[in-house]
Order: structure tokens, then C-alpha cells, then sequence
């Protein structure tokens, strides 16, 4: 049983960073404004336009006649000033560090911090988090927290506190907004603290001893770094700034628009680019995976990155079919080489191999084939993904032998917006395995799943981590995960194809109540796509499929309706169903998730 | 003695029905169908619910490793047995070893010091019979486990190599089925198959190479092979081995192998599949069902039986029982009897002697407890309690057995406060080893709740009485008995012991006649018992009853190899020498004692076949009173745990007389000292029950 965590601030970074391409807005010519001299003006460039076109008209020029001039008031340009970036200061707006909005901020890359174009940007990222929590945890099995525990599901309740700081510096080379960069060096480090208290001991260390409180707290602190790349603009390939970038180093990547398969920062090259006026945008990566801190969930680049590879191509296509909706075409291979490998995380719990059936650690080589959407038809906004898993696997029950991969994962979710109100529904399939003792690997396991869907981390199921008592040291979802992988941890377990998959229909709504604050709310009903795999490893049976009804509720309150301050308060209670009662009992008290987290960001 | 062969070669082939064709998928209830039978007073027409090794099928089986392992040039000494432990056959090839050393560390560590660790001296035909018989004993028709199984589920670790993590769930299982048990059976001399359950001459056994014998999907008995000299355990098992013996002994059952639907790597301990074997019939190196006939190659000069001093008298091949019917030793038990609270029959089994008469039926407690004779457990309560707990084990779906949701299948121990035997009972087709283990749990549970007993009755007294293990040395060679000699360090006493714990628990009272009563029951007393408390992590220290590094291993773990080491060694000097065989009680045995050695001294019935060291047991009280304990085994140990500590509360509730532990005084309730952790009581399984989703069955209670 592990607890750990994977803050949202991994979703933050993503959302802020991943913006390989963006669309921007075309910038209207102005008008009404004239020059003294033209000859005094720099040249302003417009893809497809001649420069030419573009110059201000000479004040009190030629008239015609007939015609009343246009009026224009000569003014004065003022004083040279030695870029564009300083223009302010001769309006009496000054630098003024603390304030990254109303001031020229060298520290916001409003004003180059080195010559005329390296600017200097930092992002500082206060995130809290306050979980309380209760699902099912076993007791330990040599020892209990108190006496008279005689049965082996022990107290559920845990709370999991959180401070990170994060501090995303960059540092770039270029003529901003309008053009990409030329350069650009980003260097993320993460600072946490966390805190898990538990009621059980055993849970938090595998020396039920260690830790604070009798063993049943963990205090832990970790710097993680979650970017650290070196991004090269190679070249424009037309006047639109389509372009060709390599990125090196530790950099944010989803696979999918809802990190499904592959939402991580992990190391690895990168080179993307966009063509025929950003309607087609590309990737082809190449990543080995980086270690985790368990308790974190951040990367720890203090020890050897894993045998672990991932290659990505795929190609966006705008407005394909229809306008407004983006599709993707995508292939990613894994190819995991940590047969044979031993891995205890900090808290002395097995990770490589999962403590599971034969508990051999594996070989394998999967390829995901992909097709995603997102966008909208008229008014119905649709996003959608679909993986084709197909490899194989070192089988670990025969020496020398494999096993096949062959797993599928699908998910929808449609909306549509009536002024503030966003009714959605949504659906999710991931494929299960019908037999763990035959040569075939039939449940979709991804890489590293992020999913933001139905609810996301405001759901239960998605949320948290609930340990599959008494089959194996594993949970039944990773934590911010959907497929029930049976891992250890998504952090440093391997991948599992031998898993009983999930489905998951659901209905939700988000609700601007004001423009400050966001009601969501969600049911998503779960069950097991197959069940023999958890009735093997319970060696129980017959396990029902129906898993329970994830009802969740959140409010997001943004006081200046920007990102700067988000308070996020959400609590999901699980309705469980025979599938979990034949799991966990059905004397167990309501699961339950509470998720208090505020952010500050400069 | 020619006719002796010319008789049995006669006979198989009569049965020769029986052999081959059993590596299908069938798992017939070996059991079934037995209820109400007589033993079978002739030759079985089918082989149906019938099974039993033939002669016949013992030689296909030795030439087939006879066969293999000549083919890797390698002698090898080979034992079969039927399912409750007669040994049907020993057989060495050309080149055999004549002794094997014991040792956890062939593979992987530093040697250990100590218990057995480095005996060199073992007749290899000892190994080969202990490993033939733990394939046997922990088989049944629903799960196939072998000594490679036995080999993950007993180290400090599970699984092993996964440091940190508590021990394996049978912990401590190595150490039953002992030579000086007085509930095991002996080899009677003769010709025909006696009885069972039969002892083991050392014990269970961990070294691969001892795999079950199934016959049209029912387990008849069990193949050990040794020709690698070692007898050791395995603790790797992230890797695939290629062991001799387990290949010679896996070319041994082609034609018996077990049901592959429920061989251990079909079962789930805790989610880790159990392992069975890492060879493979492709991985041989001959082709067993072309081997030449036993009778060739005793001809050819290739090889011969070997006669086994108590165990087997070297004359061809035997017949052996067939399970579950009265010739085998445990057969129905009266289902007027064994009822449950409606009166509904428990289809419930009893151990018979050789006149088929229950060897235990249920009756009244022979001692005073609390001074009281009056206190003692009646006939009555017994048979309540015991009908209670196979109630319950009927009622629960087994850890170890396919297909998942079916029955746990156990046997049931009841003792009264002086380890006397009050009642043994089982469930249909529970693994055999699991009569001699309840019966040591039940034992030890009772024993180590009776501080406060009587002056003389309390476990410290009795401890100190026992003449201490006198360790032996690795024999200098030649083997023979004149070379023995015993080691100076480690020289563990039981005044030690005593002392240890009473330190842990920084109680100078505790064991004591002085000392209040503390509930025992064999999950608290297993806790104290690893090398490592808190049970799991590297960094603990050693259980008061345990031993510490460099002394410790899978065949030195403390106080239960050494109450009964001397008793062990006694055994093998008989076998070796000229001395008579170990009496049937464990303790007190003065061992290779310069005076008077291989005598006996203050010996007791209270661990009269030694002590368990995992769960599955709890003391039985009359409100605060401890009069007696019940043991459990045959499943997982959650499910041992919960059948003897319900079964008794349920007897509780129709008795009003008998209960658990008041809860005050049960041991999971000591605060230790310098330690952050407690001891536990029972763990019962999370939903247990087969078709109900009840759970935290045992809180409250």
C-alpha cells in the first residue's frame, strides 16, 4: 500500500507548458494613427502582407479636394527610448518587482533582462492541499495500532496534507508575442512537503515502527525538478512563423488532449512544429523515463533514469473534419527493460516488481495506435480517444517465454454550453483481462495517465488509491488514475496488461454561478470490465462486476477570475455496488474523498 | 523373497488401471464418494474415487527418474510415498550419495551457525522420503503444492526476497510432521501399508524436488528426489531454476502429475501465485515414457532399493492407501456426531487406528485447571467445539484451493490445558499435514497462555526442566557415529529462552507461575518468533524465541527446532547406529549428552510433537480460566485463525460455558517495551464467507 501523491500541479504545469503550438489571434491593422515621419518608424511585418502596406500614413499629408481630411492630431513620439519594452517607463510606469501585472516586470518578461531580446520569466507557484479521506486499508499483519483489531480491514480514515512550491523560471531569446522564440530555457524545480496520517500502521512504511505517531504519520520533503529543457527554434518554414523546434531536457508531454496514455515531464528529445498555417501540428519525441519520489510523485533526478523508453509521433489536424474540432493521429511505443529488477520504494515498499502473482518484474513492448478528438460539432463540444495497445511481454510464469498484448481503451465526453450551464456526459471503456493464467495480456494499462475527465481529481475513483486488500501490494487505481492497473504505484510500478479494465458511464455540470465561482458536478457509475483477474488474485469468486455510483461535487472560486489565486473545494463519496462489497465488505463506511486546494501563483 | 516380488509384480498388474493418464484438468474430491465405504478388501475396478498407488506404479514412477537422472549423469535417491506418508519405495541409482548436507545458504548468504545448518551426515534417503512426503501432505484434489511451494511460504520473508515485508504465511510448517511426534504413525515393519498420517523423518521440507503424485485427478501420494547432496531452500524465486532433483523428480510423475488446473501457480497467497515447479517436461533430458522398466535397470546393476531403518524395509515396491477410506487412516466420521447446530451432518472426517477405530474421540479434559477439576472441558463442550469450527471452515472459502469460492478444507485440534489430546477432527480432503500442525498449534497456544499455571505447570518451569539442545558439529568424515560431535557456540538454553522473553516484555514474571495469565494464541506467540521484531523489517531485533543473525535460518529458528532438536538427533543416531528409536514425545530428550545421552528428562505432553510458530490457534477459557486450546491448519492462516477463534465462540454461544480470552487479557493488549508495536491476537479474513459479503467477522468478539 502505498500513499503518495501526484499534486495537480503536475495538470498545472502541463496546462501552462504544453502549448507546443498555439493558435494565435490575427492582430488588426490599426487605423486613425498617423506619422510625422514615416522615415523615422520601424517596419511592421505581417505574413503575406508587403511591408509596404502596412506603414502609417504621413500626417497632414496630401487631401483630396473634395473630401474632409480625416482628422489627425499631430503628437509627439517623445524621446527615443531604447526598445519597444520601455515605452511605458516614459508614461511614469515604472519597474516594480512585486507587482507582475501593472508594471513593467523584468522578472515577467515584460522588458528584456539581457540585452534586446533575452527575457527572463518567472512563475512562482504556492500549491496547497488539504485531503481527508476514507476507503477501506488493511491492518498490518504483524502488528496493529491497537488492540481488539482482529479482522483484517482495518480503520480507512487518512488525511494527506501538501504545501508545494513551484518555480518555473525561464529564460528565453526572441522577438515575443508574434514570432516563437529562438531560445528558450525553462528550469522548474518543485519543492514539497507532505504529510500523511493514517489510522492503521504498516500503511505509510513497510516498518510499521517508522514515521511519526506509533507509525501511522509520514512527514516527508522532496525537491523535484519538472522541467529542465533547452528548446531550439530551428526554423521558420513559411511567413506565418510555421516552424520547426527541438526541445531537449526534462519537458512537460501529453499524448492526448485528456492524458489518457501520457501525461508526464519526463526527459527526452522532442521535435515539433507546425505547417500550412498551424493547421497541422506534429511531434516526435523520444523519452526514457525519469525515477519518482513515491511521496511526492515528483521527479527524482538523483538517481539513474529507468530502462524505460517512450516514442511518440503524431500529427494534430485543425479543423478536420469540421471546423472548430481538432483531431490526432498518434503512435507511441513503450519498451520497458526492467526484467529482473529489484525495486523498494522510500518507504520500503516493492515497487519493481509489483508485489503480485509470480512477482517477477517484465520486459515489454507495447504500441499504443491512437486517434483523438476535441473540439466541437455547431454546439456540441466532444472530446474522444481511442488506444489500440499491441505488443508483447516476458511472461513470468515460463522462462523464455511471452505473452501478447493486446488491450483497447476508448473515452467520450460530450457538452454543450447554455450560457453559464454545461451539462455533460461521458463514457470511458478500458479492456480487461479474462484469464491472468493464459499467454495473453488482454487489459490496456497506459504509461502515465493523467486523465482529466469525468471529474478528474474531484472524483473518487479517480482520486484515490484504494489498496486491493489481501491480493497483492498493489491499489486498484493509481492515484489520479482510471485504469485499475493493479500497480504498485503509477509513479514507479511497471505497466500491468493483466488487469480487469473498467468501464465508467457518467453524467456531470459545471455551472458558472458567478463569473468568480464554478459549481461541477458529477456521477460516474463504475464496474469492472472483467473480474477474474481480482478473483484470482482474492482467490475469491465469484466477484461482481458492479464497482458503485461516484457522486462529486466541486466549487472553483478564482476572486480576480484569473489563475492567480484558484481556491478548489471538492468532496466525492463513493456508492458502492457488489463488485466493491465483494472486495471490501459491505460493513464498510462510505468512501469518501475531500480535496481542499488553494493556489497562488505570481 | 522371490515369491515376495514375483507376488507384487503379480498384483500390479492388476491395478496397472490406476497408473497414467492423470495430467488433466480433472480435480476429483478425493474424498468423494469414500463416505460410507469400507477399505477396499480387494483390487479397485476403476479408478475413479478409488486411487491408490499400485507397485506398479511405483517402479514406473522410480524408473522414470532413475531414467532421468542417468541421463544427466548424476546418482540419485529416490522416495515415493502414498498420501499419508508409507513410504512405497527408495531407490538409489548408480552414484548416489549416501548423506546430504543441510544448508540455507548453497545458493545465496553467508553459512549460518547453528541448529541444523551444516549437518553433513543426513542419510539422503531421509531427504528423499521427507520431500516425498511434504508433496503429499500439502496436496489434496483442489491445490497442488510441492517442496518448492513449502519453500516460498516458510522464509522470513513473503515473498522471499522481498526484504522487509513480514514472513511467509506457513512459517515454522518445516518443524511438524516430526520423527517424535506422538501424533504421527510409524512405519509398522511388514508388508502392507499401515495407517497414516505418518511422520516425516526431518520434517517438511523446502528443497525442490518433492512433488505431489495425482492419479486421475487425486492425490495418491508424493515423488522426493535428492541427488545434488544439498538440502536447502530457495530464496530467489524472481528466477527460474534448473535443480537437478526437481527435474529427476518432475521425470518421476509423467504419467501422475497433478491437475495443471490446480497446481500452486494457479493459487494466490495474499495475490502472489505460489510457486510449483520451475522444471518443465520439456526441460528433460530423457524421455520418461520410454524409460526402461525398474526391473531392467535393477538387473542391469543401474541401481536398487534401499532399506530405511523405521521407515522402509528396502523389499520392492508397496501398495499404498487409498485416502479417505479406513485403510489410510482417516476416513468419515460418524455423521450422527459431527452435526451442526441443526443436526445437519458436517461431512465431517476422524483419524482411525488400525482396527478403524477413532483414534480421538471427543472427551473430557484430564486436568484441574485452576485447581478446579470441575473446570476441565467436558466430552460434550469438546465435540461442540470442534463441530463448531469444522462448521465454520465448511462455511468459508479457502485461501489455497481452486476453484476460487470453494471450501476451506482444515483439521481440527483440541487439547486440554496439559497439551492432552481431547479431540481431532477435519473437514473433507484437507491437506494431511494439517493434523499434526493443529494439533502443535493448539498445543502451543495453550502452553504459552499458562503463566500463572501451578508451580511446575507454568511454560517457564517447564522450559527450564528440559535438558538443553546440544548442537551438533558437521561430521568430520568417515560418517559414522563415532565422529559425531557438538558445537560450543551457539549453545542456546532454555533458561535462556525464558529469560528473553521476559526481557522483551520487561515482565519478570511472565511464563511464570507468578506472572497473570496472558492469552496466547499461536499468531501472538509466531510474532515473538521471528527473526525480526516487528515481524517484516530488517531492522528489528530478534523475537525472544527466535535467533539472531548468523544463527538464524529456515533450519535453526529458535526455541521450536530446539525443543525438539535433541529428539531429532536421536532419531537420525538410530537410523545411523544401533540406538533405539526416539520415543513418541518431543521434549526432554538429554540428546548427544556425554552422560546418559538419548535419555529422557522431564519430559511433558504439553508440546508432546513440538510447537507451531504460525497462526491458527487460540486458547480456550471457562470465563478467566485457561482450560485447553484449539488448533487449525490446513488453509490460509487468516482462515485458521478465524475457524478456531469463531468456532470456539460460536460453542461459546450454544455452551454458555467455554469461551475466547476475555479480551483484557489477550496478548495483543501487552504494551512491550521500547516497542511501537503490538502483538497480534487472531487476523480474520476480509469477507470470508463463501456467497456473503460479511466482513470484520472477529471484531467485537
Amino acid at each position: 500500500m502505498v500513499f503518495s501523491r501526484t499534486a495537480p500541479l503536475l495538470a498545472i504545469l502541463c496546462l501552462t507548458s504544453f502549448s507546443a503550438v498555439q493558435a494565435d489571434e490575427g492582430i488588426r491593422p490599426a487605423s486613425g494613427y498617423c506619422v510625422e515621419d514615416p522615415k523615422n518608424t520601424e517596419q511592421r511585418r505581417r505574413p503575406g502582407y508587403p511591408v509596404d502596406e502596412y506603414q502609417l500614413p504621413e500626417c497632414e499629408a496630401e487631401f483630396d479636394d473634395g473630401r474632409i481630411p480625416t482628422w489627425t492630431s499631430p503628437f509627439d513620439l517623445g524621446p527615443m527610448v531604447p526598445d519597444r519594452w520601455r515605452i511605458v517607463n516614459t508614461i511614469g510606469i515604472n519597474q516594480n518587482l512585486w507587482d507582475p501585472y501593472n508594471t513593467q516586470n523584468v522578472l515577467k518578461g515584460d522588458v528584456p533582462a539581457w540585452g534586446k531580446d533575452w527575457f527572463y520569466s518567472i512563475i512562482a507557484i504556492s500549491d496547497t492541499i488539504i485531503e481527508p479521506r476514507r476507503f477501506p486499508i488493511p491492518v498490518g499483519i504483524a502488528t496493529t495500532s491497537r488492540s481488539g483489531a482482529l479482522d483484517t480491514i482495518g480503520g480507512g480514515e487518512t488525511t494527506i496534507l501538501v504545501q508545494n512550491l513551484i518555480l518555473e523560471n525561464v529564460v528565453y531569446k526572441g522577438n515575443t508575442t508574434f514570432k516563437p522564440p529562438d531560445w528558450e530555457v525553462r528550469f522548474t524545480p518543485v519543492f514539497q512537503i507532505n504529510q500523511v496520517h493514517a489510522d492503521e500502521k504498516g500503511i505509510l512504511k513497510v516498518d510499521p515502527d517508522k514515521g511519526g505517531s506509533s507509525g501511522r504519520k509520514r512527514r516527508d520533503t522532496f525537491m523535484g525538478v519538472q522541467a529542465l529543457f533547452v528548446d531550439k527554434h530551428l526554423r521558420n518554414v513559411g511567413d506565418r512563423y510555421d516552424f520547426d523546434s527541438v526541445r531537449v531536457g526534462i519537458q512537460p508531454f501529453s499524448s492526448d488532449f485528456r492524458g489518457f496514455l501520457f501525461q508526464d515531464a519526463q526527459f527526452g528529445v522532442r521535435l515539433f512544429g507546425n505547417r500550412d498555417n498551424n493547421i497541422f501540428q506534429y511531434n516526435l519525441a523520444w523519452f526514457q523515463r525519469v525515477e519518482k519520489d513515491i511521496n511526492s510523485g515528483l521527479n527524482d533526478v538523483t538517481v539513474d533514469l529507468r530502462d524505460d523508453h517512450v516514442f511518440a509521433a503524431n500529427v494534430y489536424w485543425q479543423d478536420f473534419p469540421r471546423i472548430g474540432f481538432f483531431s490526432q493521429g498518434t503512435v507511441i511505443h513503450n519498451s520497458n527493460r526492467e526484467k529482473g529488477q529489484f525495486l523498494f520504494d522510500k518507504n520500503g515498499f516493492i515497487q519493481r516488481p509489483a508485489s503480485l502473482f509470480e512477482e517477477q518484474s517484465r520486459n515489454y513492448e507495447v504500441t499504443y495506435f491512437g486517434y483523438s478528438g476535441d473540439g466541437h460539432f455547431d454546439r456540441v463540444n466532444l472530446t474522444t480517444s481511442f488506444y489500440y495497445a499491441y505488443g508483447h511481454q516476458s511472461s513470468s510464469r515460463i522462462s523464455g517465454t511471452e505473452e501478447d498484448i493486446s488491450a483497447f481503451f476508448f473515452a467520450a465526453e460530450a457538452s454543450m454550453d447554455f450560457d453559464w450551464f454545461r451539462p455533460r456526459i461521458s463514457a470511458l471503456w478500458s479492456s480487461g483481462d479474462d484469464d491472468p493464467f493464459d499467454d495473453e495480456a488482454n487489459g490496456f494499462d497506459a504509461i502515465f495517465e493523467n486523465p482529466q475527465f469525468a471529474g478528474a481529481d474531484t472524483s473518487f475513483v479517480i482520486r484515490q488509491n484504494v489498496p486491493l486488500i489481501g491480493g497483492g501490494g498493489v491499489a486498484l487505481m493509481g492515484r489520479n488514475g482510471i485504469i485499475p492497473s493493479l500497480r504498485p504505484s503509477k509513479e514507479q510500478g511497471q505497466s500491468n496488461f493483466i488487469n480487469p479494465g473498467i468501464q465508467m458511464i457518467g453524467v456531470g455540470a459545471d455551472a458558472d454561478l458567478l463569473p468568480e465561482l464554478r459549481l461541477s458536478l458529477n456521477w460516474n457509475y463504475f464496474r469492472f470490465d472483467k473480474t477474474e483477474v481480482l478473483e484470482a488474485l482474492r482467490q475469491q469468486g465469484p466477484i461482481a462486476k458492479e464497482f458503485g455510483h461516484d457522486v462529486s461535487l466541486s466549487l472553483i472560486y478564482r476572486p480576480f477570475m484569473s489563475q492567480n489565486i484558484v481556491v478548489r473545494l471538492s468532496a466525492a463519496g463513493l456508492l458502492a455496488e457488489d463488485g466493491f462489497d465483494d472486495l471490501y465488505g459491505n460493513e464498510a463506511d462510505t468512501p469518501y474523498s475531500v480535496l481542499a486546494n488553494i493556489t497562488l501563483m505570481y | 523373497m522371490k515369491r515376495a516380488v514375483l507376488s507384487i509384480v503379480a498384483l500390479s498388474l492388476g491395478l496397472s488401471a490406476c497408473g497414467g493418464g492423470s495430467s488433466g484438468g480433472d480435480s476429483v474430491a478425493a474424498e468423494q464418494g469414500a463416505v460410507g465405504n469400507p477399505a477396499p478388501t480387494g483390487t479397485p475396478t476403476t479408478c475413479g474415487v478409488n486411487c491408490f498407488l499400485s507397485p506398479a506404479d511405483v517402479e514406473t514412477i522410480l524408473a522414470q527418474a532413475v531414467t532421468e537422472a542417468e541421463a544427466r549423469n548424476i546418482g540419485a535417491t529416490i522416495a515415493v510415498v502414498d498420501r499419508v506418508g508409507n513410504v512405497l519405495g527408495v531407490f538409489q541409482s548408480t552414484g548416489a550419495d549416501s548423506f546430504v548436507t543441510v544448508t540455507s545458504t548453497a545458493e545465496l548468504g553467508s553459512p549460518v551457525v547453528g541448529g541444523l545448518e551444516s549437518l553433513n551426515f543426513i542419510p539422503a534417503p531421509l531427504a528423499a522420503i521427507s520431500k516425498a512426503i511434504t508433496g503429499a501432505y500439502l496436496s489434496t484434489a483442489e491445490n497442488a503444492f510441492t517442496t518448492r511451494t513449502a519453500s516460498q511460504i516458510v522464509q522470513e520473508n513473503f515473498n522471499p526476497g522481498e526484504r522487509n515485508v513480514p514472513s511467509g504465511p506457513l512459517f515454522g510448517v518445516q518443524f511438524s510432521q516430526l520423527a517424535c511426534s506422538d501424533f504421527s504413525q510409524r512405519f509398522q515393519g511388514g508388508a502392507n501399508s499401515t495407517v497414516g498420517p505418518h511422520r516425516s523423518p526431518l520434517g517438511l521440507s523446502a528443497d525442490s524436488g518433492g512433488l505431489p503424485l495425482y492419479i486421475n485427478g487425486v492425490n495418491v501420494g508424493g515423488v522426493g528426489v535428492i541427488a545434488d547432496g544439498i538440502y536447502g531452500l530457495d530464496k530467489v524465486v524472481t528466477d527460474f531454476d534448473q535443480s537437478v532433483d526437481e527435474l529427476i523428480a518432475t521425470a518421476a510423475t509423467v504419467g501422475y502429475a497433478a491437475p495443471t488446473n490446480i497446481r500452486a501457480d494457479r493459487i494466490t497467497i495474499v495475490g502472489k501465485t505460489a510457486r510449483f515447479s520451475d522444471a518443465r517436461v520439456s526441460d528433460l533430458e530423457s524421455n520418461p515414457s520410454s524409460a526402461d522398466t525398474l526391473a531392467t535397470i535393477q538387473t542391469a546393476g543401474r541401481g536398487s532399493y534401499v532399506p530405511v531403518t523405521a521407515y522402509y524395509d528396502g523389499a520392492g515396491a508397496r501398495t499404498g492407501t487409498t485416502f479417505g477410506q479406513a485403510n489410510s487412516g482417516i476416513r468419515p466420521a460418524d455423521s450422527a456426531v459431527f452435526v451442526d447446530s441443526a443436526g445437519q451432518s458436517l461431512d465431517a472426517f476422524v483419524f482411525v487406528d488400525q482396527t478403524n477405530q477413532n483414534r480421538y474421540p471427543a472427551r473430557a479434559g484430564l486436568d484441574t485447571p485452576g485447581g478446579v477439576a470441575a473446570n476441565a472441558l467436558t466430552a460434550e463442550e469438546v465435540q461442540t467445539i470442534l463441530n463448531e469450527a469444522i462448521g465454520v471452515a465448511n462455511q468459508s472459502r479457502a485461501q489455497i484451493r481452486v476453484p476460487a469460492g470453494t471450501q476451506a478444507r482444515v483439521t481440527v485440534s483440541i487439547v486440554d490445558s496439559n497439551g492432552n489430546i481431547l479431540a481431532m477432527g477435519r473437514t473433507r480432503d484437507g491437506p494431511v499435514f494439517g493434523a499434526d500442525v493443529s494439533l502443535q498449534k493448539a498445543r502451543t497456544a495453550t502452553f504459552f497462555s499458562g503463566t500463572g499455571r501451578p508451580v511446575g505447570e507454568a511454560p517457564a518451569d517447564i522450559l527450564r526442566g528440559f535438558p538443553d539442545p546440544l548442537y551438533l558439529a558437521p561430521m568430520t568424515l568417515p560418517i559414522d557415529l563415532a565422529n559425531l560431535a557438538t558445537l560450543t557456540d551457539p549453545a542456546p538454553t532454555f533458561g535462556r529462552y525464558v529469560l528473553d522473553t521476559q526481557l522483551f516484555f520487561g515482565n519478570g514474571d511472565a511464563l511464570e507461575s507468578t506472572g497473570s495469565s496472558v492469552a496466547f494464541a499461536d499468531r501472538s506467540g509466531g510474532n515473538i518468533s521471528r527473526p525480526n521484531y516487528p515481524d517484516g523489517p530488517e531492522s528489528g531485533r530478534p523475537g525472544p524465541l527466535s535467533k539472531p543473525p548468523g544463527e538464524w535460518s529456515v533450519f535453526s529458528v529458535g526455541l521450536q527446532l530446539d525443543l525438539f532438536y535433541n529428539s531429532l538427533v536421536h532419531h537420525i543416531a538410530h537410523i545411523l547406529g544401533n540406538v533405539p528409536d526416539v520415543p513418541q514425545n518431543c521434549t526432554g530428550n538429554t540428546g548427544f549428552a556425554v552422560t546418559n545421552p538419548f535419555t529422557i528428562q522431564n519430559s511433558v505432553t504439553n508440546l508432546a510433537n513440538g510447537i507451531q510458530i504460525f497462526p491458527g490457534s487460540v486458547p480456550i477459557y471457562r470465563g478467566g480460566t485457561l482450560i485447553g486450546g484449539i488448533g487449525v491448519s490446513g488453509d490460509g492462516v487468516d482462515q485458521d485463525d478465524m475457524i478456531s477463534f469463531l468456532g470456539l465462540h460460536r460453542a461459546g454461544l450454544r455452551l454458555g460455558t467455554v469461551n475466547n480470552a476475555p479480551p483484557e487479557i489477550r496478548a495483543d493488549t501487552l504494551a512491550i517495551p521500547g516497542e511501537e508495536s503490538r502483538l497480534r491476537y487472531v487476523n480474520c479474513p476480509q469477507v470470508p464467507f463463501i456467497g456473503s459479503n460479511e466482513t470484520e467477522v472477529c471484531n467485537g468478539i
